[in-house]
């Protein structure tokens, strides 16, 4: 009987190996649903090699498994706030992304991040904002301010949605308040507290999915992301979407090479792919989020390439930041505001 | 005051019907949305626009979910079938001989998985698996089909084990009275009527497989998506009624397995 399970096993173990590495392979390790199929396949076409994506869900689990060693991935998509960590670990290599031959087509201000100084290690992938969305037909004011939700006309009051991610809405009234996002400063982690217990009462919900519930008039503001707020106006023209002039949070994610890749060579030629016009429109035509790449509006559907959501407007590029991940020491003031305000 | 004999019964407390019907209210009240949209016309999971089967044709037409499935259902089946076979000669060795020193500690250890925190296990295969990887350089499926063996053991031993105990062990002694040698006895008597048991529990572990998250999303490697951790990984972006009609299939096929165990298990030998 033993015998026999061993048989078995040893048969089956030799017919899954038999699904060995080839060459011209890539392991991609992305942001499930994030990766545009017809991107991929333009990339396996032009090149000969073979792409597998495998998704995860949070910048954690990669960080984990990258961590652990082992992993078989060659690049992976972390968000900008956790790429520093990638770097001072040590975890991905430096393919000097600045002097691949498509580095020229990404945007000026995309050349040099906070976050990746001469961008050296990532290339870009998608990037979008919180900000807040309105339903102008029920409020015609000024839109630009977190205001609208911290602070609510009269016509907005029960209306409201805040979308219910702990550091996007600490940050946002922290940036309401004057201050910075992660301030050490307690003085003011104490106003953006009283401030937001004070304004929950007049917001309906607290919540994801709000596209539907602007398309059915539901809702008439959220402190939520650009690109939903771009697919909530295609359903209900009168949603706008509001750059918070007080200063609002920036996100990005970007493609890095892994130390212990073992299709180096093809990482670095997909991470020169992907930076060009027609490659990087493809991405953001399957996402619906903006890229860094200059020239890539002509490649994507005409909806997004003149969209205010998408590309930001030339006078609130200012007041969008980059901000990274909170020290240990303000993560616990704002796991206690964030538990304080769920009550 | 009752002076009648009746025993007690839990049925005739105060309020256990009102009780009863409110649990199985909430495990299955949230159950339904998920399975009417799936059938929804439109792009949404919360607005209704009529009824249609196009996303199970969407998903039936998504070759990452078509993959995913496969996946799934390859390492289910060979974990359940590796689980069972375990679970049996444990079981088998756990009633089928006189009580000796260690025996509670052996239940103890078969059934860990039950125990412990599924992210825990999850956590300590990823570092341990890393190791492995690290040194061999293999990537392969067996990383996620031993996990799965693992942890699908104890699903499969319990019935096996209850099916056991209740067996009359007087045939078996028969059956050696009348000279059989152990294995012919194991394989004409106590095998046939175990069968029962052993499907039930083959087919507990092939559900507890299909459906595992949190230790598959650790320990597979580069194109190992399970069915689950693909919808997962769909979580973060819009949810189209697809994952919707996904969920509705993945909960019928674990719908079908149980009541197919419950029919396996009550049927008296």
């Amino acid at each position: 009987m033993k015998l026999m399970f061993k048989a078995v096993l040893s048969s089956l173990m030799l017919a899954f190996s038999g699904i060995a590495m080839a060459a011209g392979e890539l392991n991609l390790y992305n942001w499930g649903n994030y990766t545009s199929p017809e991107l991929i396949e333009k990339f396996e076409k032009e090149t000969g090699i073979k792409v597998t994506i495998t998704d995860y869900d949070s910048n954690e689990t990669a960080l984990a498994k990258v961590r652990a060693g082992g992993h078989g991935f060659d690049l992976a998509v972390p968000s900008h706030s956790h790429l520093p960590i990638w770097i001072s670990e040590g975890l991905i290599a430096n393919p000097r992304v600045d002097q691949m031959p498509n580095f020229k087509n990404v945007a000026e201000e995309w050349r040099n991040p906070d976050w990746d100084p001469g961008r050296q290690y990532s290339a870009p992938w998608q990037w979008g904002s919180v900000g807040v969305m309105v339903d102008t037909s029920v409020y015609d004011g000024d839109i630009n301010t977190f205001g609208i939700i911290l602070d609510p006309p009269e016509e907005l009051i029960g209306k409201i949605n805040v979308a219910p991610e702990m550091n996007d809405v600490i940050s946002s009234a922290l940036l309401y308040l004057g201050g910075e996002a992660c301030s050490g400063d307690k003085e003011l982690l104490k106003k953006a507290r009283d401030k937001l217990v004070e304004a929950k009462p007049k917001w309906k919900s607290m919540d994801y999915g709000v596209i539907e519930k602007f398309a059915g008039r539901d809702l008439a503001a959220s402190l939520y992301w650009n690109g939903a707020a771009f697919r909530a106006r295609l359903k209900n023209p009168d949603v706008r979407y509001g750059y918070p002039k007080e200063g609002y949070s920036l996100w990005a994610d970007a493609v890095v090479l892994l130390k212990d890749a073992r299709n180096v060579e093809e990482a670095k030629t997909f991470m020169n792919f992907i930076m060009t016009p027609e490659n990087a429109g493809l991405m953001s035509a399957f996402a619906r989020y903006a890229n860094s790449i200059v020239g890539s509006e002509k490649y994507m559907p005409e909806d997004m390439a003149t969209a205010p959501e998408v590309v930001v407007p030339q006078e609130f590029i200012g007041a969008g930041k980059f901000y990274p991940t909170c020290s240990p020491e303000v993560q616990k003031i704002y796991a206690a505001i964030w538990t304080e305000l769920l009550k | 005051m009752v002076t009648s004999s009746r025993p007690f019964s839990i049925k005739r407390m105060p309020g256990f019907s009102l009780l009863a019907l409110t649990c199985f209210f909430a495990l299955y009240m949230p159950l339904a949305p998920l399975v009417i949209y799936s059938f929804n016309a439109g792009n949404n999971i919360a607005l209704w626009e009529g009824l249609s089967l196009r996303w199970y044709v969407a998903a039936w037409e998504n070759d990452l979910v078509q993959s995913a499935a496969i996946r799934s259902v390859v390492i289910a089946v060979i974990a359940s079938v590796v689980a069972t076979s375990l679970a049996t000669m444990v079981a088998l060795g756990t009633t089928r001989t006189r009580p000796y020193r260690g025996q509670t500690s052996i239940y103890a250890m078969v059934n860990q998985p039950l125990m412990v925190p599924e992210i825990v296990t999850a956590v300590a295969l990823l570092i341990f698996f890393a190791l492995i990887k690290k040194a061999t350089g293999y990537h392969g499926y067996a990383y996620l089909i031993s996990a799965h063996t693992a942890f699908c053991i104890p699903f499969a031993y319990l019935p096996i084990r209850a099916r056991l105990e209740g067996m009359d062990r007087v045939l078996e002694t028969a059956a050696a009275d009348l000279y059989a040698t152990p294995w012919r006895s194991f394989t004409r008597v106590t095998l046939p009527l175990l069968l029962p048991g052993i499907l039930a529990g083959a087919m507990l572990a092939f559900v507890i497989s299909l459906d595992d998250v949190v230790i598959t999303e650790f320990v597979k490697s580069a194109g190992q998506d399970t069915l689950p951790t693909y919808m997962l990984g769909q979580l973060r972006r819009t949810i189209t009624p697809e994952i919707n009609a996904i969920s509705t299939v993945l909960l019928g096929v674990s719908v079908v397995v149980v009541t197919i165990i419950f029919f396996l298990s009550r049927k008296k030998a």
